[in-house]
């Protein structure tokens, strides 16, 4: 037998005329935990759906267990024992825990009788593979991202699995989940199942992964061990360009601030905060889920609500009831999910930079100017560089980093003088991160008040000269200038 | 630049082929009895009162909203109007009618801005919230007539439905033209449309843009509710009475011109150029198979729900991808 697991040599696939993978050869040892990292759209997910049976090859050889697999079907691979934990995670969120676990084998058995003890004995034993505890019978759409990524490992354990592709579990979860989830990985390696990790964030790569291999374009640029790497190695291969972290300097900041909260409370949601924000500022407000960042920020916008406390503008205290009472006060907020609350994914890039500034475009009895609509807009994606050669296409044919693009520039059109970023680069690749955090660092030295809400340490540290730390829904920390750093914070944070 | 604006209006030629398909069809089994001016005469008073009633609903549409209760509130409102009218045979008519007509369009209003304020501000799901008053409307006008129909229009306002402008322009098809431009301008040419699209796309984006969702919610349902109303309006004049289930059938009718049209409730879809084609091909069926004399009139609906499918088939992707395989053979 051989030393690997999977090995897969000279892939090759095309869409069209899209040559989404070309050449790549990769290889997963058993007992091993593999990265596949890359930015968005470099080919990762087609890869998987490759292995997964989803997808069929153009040409290569797939090896597995050292017998050459000419055709994998979803089934195939299932028997082989492959399962990928999709980030959807491919659960029944109305039905219980017990149930989502047991449901696969007893539709394998072909059983057309439901007999509750067996299905719990099922459930129990996928749950002791992992030494995971939880109540079998809670509904599964009441569980957190993290228990639910937990539930799905252990399904995927009942099919005998000896690789599990994940596919970016990191996502939506915590650091501290991410630490529960990591232990769980380690122990299923130890087990000598081979895991294949699917990320494109730097640390936890280093943390978690033995092998990597980085897929840029549809090629694979690098597969060895993760040991062998430097951060900065890592970054190169994952761009094509050297990156150096940029740190915020402000240049000009304001005497006055500009905004002043005051003992603000939402019950239930965040009480007593207080601080001051000056122009040419980057304020990080970071906290982990649920400490009440998000909930903070949707309060100076208008769309939260105030129990008590105040809220000072420019010297003068006021009520802020709406986004659009928000707008005539001059805050702009970009949203923390871009998809549901940012864009209208189904209209024009030009339409969707200027709606939040169709006063600008309104004519005689309501009417509007469509070519000054798009002049406009034009503008905006040629100094953000947005990438896209026709304004009038759809946003969602944008990459995530050129919707964030949008989204800033939907509020950069209006005259602002705070600015309110929720995560604003989460699903972000680093190329398009780079650009979006010199873009924040420029304006806040031509004078605009910004303020981060991010969970990432990196990107607060690295863009905020002022950072405030929330925890349970207060403030529990502020820290500035040198004094912020990722030790300093999680400190404060555990 | 050229091919992709053709592209833009590939489901507008798709549509007027369908359009060509129905009329060669009746063309070869009816010949030269649909080429007649009567005919077409006919087709041009007879769609623009569902027509209106349709464009009405477009917007809700749009909006992503559904509106239900439509017909049963301009059943409602034109009752109260002929109620209204009936009893004052001896002012003069012309006021009368008026205030008539003013008094049909508050009350739709209203029933626009109950919809608006139950959908935006109490959060009901658009199809529960209009069912319902679909009900309490429906249940006022029998409460009021016992079922019955309400006669007594001024005879110049029943005249209004069959008259002709300069001999051949009938006045239901010039209100509708009125309508459909006034429709246009709005969706194509305004602020609010320019919002109406994007708020039907992702109203929670558009909130957090800045822009007073509520306020194009409720606008849009009084639009909406008011247009539907003038189309009513026509209704009573070519039937001469108020009646509180006339038209019931329009409900399920302008939906399927709408989806056929490409106007999807899912909001934030649809050209207008559409929505006439798909009116008039409706029309077209309708007075096609009436030609057939041993025909129940009940085929049109027969056809016009097979069309709605093959349309349905067609723009899914499943649909596309048996087309390219289907002209690929060909070519």
């Amino acid at each position: 037998m051989s030393e690997y697991l999977l090995q897969m040599t000279g892939i090759d696939k095309s869409f069209g005329g899209v040559h989404a993978l070309d050449h790549v050869n990769f290889a997963v040892r058993p007992g091993k935990v593999m990265c596949l990292a890359g930015e968005n759209g470099c080919g990762k997910s087609t890869l998987v759906k490759i292995i997964s049976g989803v997808y069929t090859r153009d040409s290569g050889q797939v090896t597995f267990e050292g017998k050459t697999i000419e055709k994998i079907t979803p089934a195939e691979a299932t028997r082989l024992g492959i399962q990928v934990i999709y980030q959807d995670l491919s659960i029944f969120p109305n039905l219980t825990v017990m149930e989502n676990l047991a449901i696969n084998s007893e539709i394998t058995a072909n059983r057309k009788l439901v007999n509750r003890k067996r299905w719990e004995q099922t459930a129990k034993e996928a749950l002791s593979k992992i030494g995971y505890d939880i109540d079998l019978h809670t509904k599964m759409g009441e569980l957190s991202v993290a228990d639910k990524q937990l539930v799905a490992i252990c399904r995927a354990l009942l099919f005998n699995a000896k690789l599990i592709i994940m596919d970016e579990p990191t996502t939506a979860l915590t650091k501290k989940e991410v630490d529960a989830l990591f232990k769980t990985v380690r122990q299923l390696r130890d087990s000598g199942i081979a895991i294949m990790f699917i990320s494109h964030k730097t640390e936890e790569i280093f943390e978690i992964s033995d092998d990597v291999c980085i897929m840029r374009n549809g090629k694979n640029v690098y597969s060895g061990l993760t040991a062998d790497l430097t951060k900065k190695d890592f970054t190169y291969y994952m761009t094509g360009r050297e990156i150096e972290d940029d740190y915020f300097i402000p240049k000009n900041i304001s005497k006055d601030p500009v905004l002043k909260v005051d003992h603000l409370t939402w019950k239930d949601k965040f009480q007593d905060v207080s601080f001051e924000l000056r122009k040419g500022e980057i304020l990080g407000i970071t906290g982990l889920l649920g400490s009440g960042r998000t909930e903070l920020a949707l309060s100076l916008f208008g769309l939260g609500k105030v129990d008590s406390g105040t809220i000072t503008l420019n010297g003068q205290q006021v009520r802020i009831t709406s986004p659009i009472a928000a707008q005539k006060l001059r805050i702009g907020y970009v949203p923390e999910d871009r998809l549901t609350e940012g864009l209208c994914l189904r209209q024009p890039i030009a339409d969707n930079i200027m709606l939040s500034s169709l006063k600008q475009l309104t004519r005689t009895l309501g009417t509007i100017r469509h070519d000054e609509l798009f002049e406009k807009s034009n503008e905006w994606v040629k100094t953000f560089s947005i990438a896209t050669d026709d304004a009038h296409k759809h946003a969602s044919t944008l990459s995530g980093g050129n919707q964030q693009k949008i989204v800033l520039s939907k509020w950069l059109n209006n005259d602002l003088d705070v600015l309110i970023l929720n995560g604003p680069t989460v699903g972000v690749d680093i190329g398009a991160k780079q650009d979006i955090h010199a873009l924040v660092h420029d304006l806040a030295n031509n004078g605009l008040a910004v303020i981060i809400i991010s969970d990432d340490l990196a990107e607060v540290v690295v863009n905020c000269n002022r950072v405030i730390v929330m925890k349970d829904g207060s403030l529990v920390g502020e820290m500035e200038g040198d004094r912020i750093t990722e030790e300093n914070i999680l400190e404060i944070i555990r | 630049m050229k091919h992709k604006s053709l592209e833009k209006y590939s489901y507008t030629f798709m549509l007027l082929g369908l359009m060509a398909v129905v009329l060669l069809f009746f063309t070869l089994t009816k010949g030269a009895m649909l080429w007649k001016g009567d005919v077409w005469l006919g087709i041009a008073m007879q769609f623009p009162e569902y027509g209106v009633v349709t464009l009405g609903l477009m917007f809700c549409f749009i909006c992503g909203k559904m509106d239900m209760s439509f017909m049963a509130l301009g059943n409602f409102a034109t009752i109260m109007a002929v109620r209204y009218m009936a009893g004052r045979a001896d002012s003069p008519a012309g006021g009368v009618i008026l205030v008539g007509i003013l008094i049909a369009l508050a009350i739709a209003a209203c029933g626009g801005l109950i919809n608006g304020l139950l959908v935006a501000y109490l959060d009901i799901p658009p199809v529960m919230a209009t069912i319902a008053m679909q009900l309490v409307w429906t249940g006022l006008s029998v409460a009021l007539t016992n079922g019955n129909t309400v006669k007594g229009l001024p005879a110049l306002y029943t005249e209004i439905g069959h008259k002709y402008l300069f001999g051949f322009l009938p006045v239901p098809l010039l209100i509708f033209l009125v309508i459909f431009a006034i429709s246009y301008f709005l969706l194509q040419h305004t602020v609010y449309g320019e919002k109406l699209y994007m708020v039907g796309t992702n109203i929670k984006a558009a909130e957090f843009s800045a822009i007073n969702t509520k306020r194009m919610v409720i606008g849009t349902y009084i639009l909406c509710d008011v247009i539907c109303c003038i189309g009513c309006l026509i209704m009573i004049s070519t039937l001469a009475s108020a009646k509180a289930d006339y038209g019931t059938s329009y409900v399920m009718r302008c939906i399927l011109i709408l989806v056929l049209a490409g106007v999807l409730p899912d909001g934030g879809m649809g050209r207008i150029w559409n929505v006439l084609i798909a009116i008039v091909t409706i029309q077209i069926i309708a007075t096609g198979v009436n030609m057939f004399s041993n025909l129940n009139t009940y085929y049109a609906s027969l056809i016009w729900g097979a069309l709605l499918i093959v349309v349905l088939i067609m723009s899914t992707g499943a649909g596309s991808g048996l087309m390219k395989r289907f002209t690929r053979q060909k070519a």
